[in-house]
């Protein structure tokens, strides 16, 4: 699991306002970070990666939500949570799918059948929870939700 | 779950005193649950502690830097936690998800064995077990659905000692006022 970027200046914030927009705009940046290999069923960390950074802005964009516009903030909120989401679909599948394994590995040839036809049924899913991420990729890049997050981080700055 | 609002937050006060503010309304979120610890049972309660515990080490890992170390002590602790109830959820949802499966296996296996004895048949012969298709998946899938099983029941265990300790050490009260 990648560590947290730490956020420059946090501990220095002049205002509860000031460490909004310098804790949304890197946990934003951090979550695009992670961006590339994600549909890639074969390294489950890219998937995982991306997932914790969406987490962490998540909590960043709660733990916040005094210092935005009410509107705007629930409606980016939304669409992260709905990001999350997908990304958490895969996620569940891939441990799953990783148990099976582990514990199919301490069996013998035998009684390793069940575990298997369980782990087929779970990696049909994984690939649809994978299209679905695909498609939830999509409207994140189509929709410019990095763009719109980093703005919204820039705004909240004390003038 | 839904978090509890958090109220009296000023944006344009100091973050320190905002994050203490937003701290101890999580500490509480997460201590409302100590009544569901000793219940093995309360699989739900449990998922929402685990969301409690997510929430307070997520603000508390945020405030690290101006909270100081009490903040990375105490985050550390919700993430074990976090972490133990996430295991057991993984549990409580695996056995379930097991059990479905062989229950699955078992009607197709019995629908294929009565489609093999034939639309007369007056009894099924012994037999026909050996035709059963998923007869040698049994085995594996109870066996791991036992090994989750132990596993849940090990994992709780580790969580209640743990609990037990972070309350004799009067976790909370050292987080609240050691803070900052």
């Amino acid at each position: 699991m990648a560590k947290a970027r730490e956020i420059p200046g946090l501990a220095d914030a002049e205002s509860f306002r000031a460490g909004a927009a310098a804790a949304v705009e890197v946990r934003a940046e951090e979550v695009f970070e992670h961006r590339d290999g994600v549909l890639d069923t074969g390294d489950i960390e890219r998937v995982h990666d991306m997932r914790v950074a969406t987490r962490r802005l998540r909590a960043a964009m709660e733990i916040f939500a005094e210092c935005f516009p009410r509107k705007a903030h629930r409606a980016l909120l939304k669409e992260v949570k709905a990001l999350a989401d997908a990304l958490g679909e895969r996620r569940d599948r891939d441990v799953a799918i990783a148990a099976l394994r582990g514990a199919a590995a301490e069996l013998t040839a035998t009684e390793r059948p069940g575990l298997e036809h369980l782990q087929d049924e779970l990696r049909a899913e994984q690939e649809r929870a994978n299209e679905a991420l695909a498609r939830a990729l999509d409207e994140v890049d189509g929709g410019g939700l990095r763009e719109r997050l980093l703005a919204h981080a820039v705004a909240a700055r004390p003038a | 779950m839904k978090a509890r609002k958090v109220t009296g937050l000023d944006p344009d006060g100091p973050l320190e005193a905002n994050l203490r503010r937003i701290v101890s309304v999580r500490l509480e979120e997460l201590r409302s649950f100590a009544p569901a610890v000793g219940d093995p049972t309360a699989t739900k309660a449990l998922h929402d502690m685990r969301i409690a515990a997510k929430r307070l080490r997520y603000v508390l890992e945020m405030g690290e830097p101006v909270l100081g170390a009490p903040a990375k002590r105490g985050a550390k602790e919700a993430r074990r936690i976090q972490d133990l109830l996430g295991e057991i959820h993984d549990c409580d949802e695996g056995v379930p998800r097991v059990l479905a499966h062989i229950e699955r296996l078992r009607g197709e296996d019995a629908a294929a064995l009565a489609d093999g004895a034939g639309p007369r048949a007056k009894d099924v012969e012994p037999s026909a077990i050996r035709e059963a298709p998923h007869r040698r998946r049994y085995a594996g899938l109870e066996s791991y659905c036992a090994y989750l099983q132990a596993r849940r029941d090990v994992l709780y265990a580790e969580f209640v000692r743990y609990w037990g300790r972070l309350e004799r050490a009067r976790f909370g009260d050292r987080i609240t006022s050691n803070l900052g």
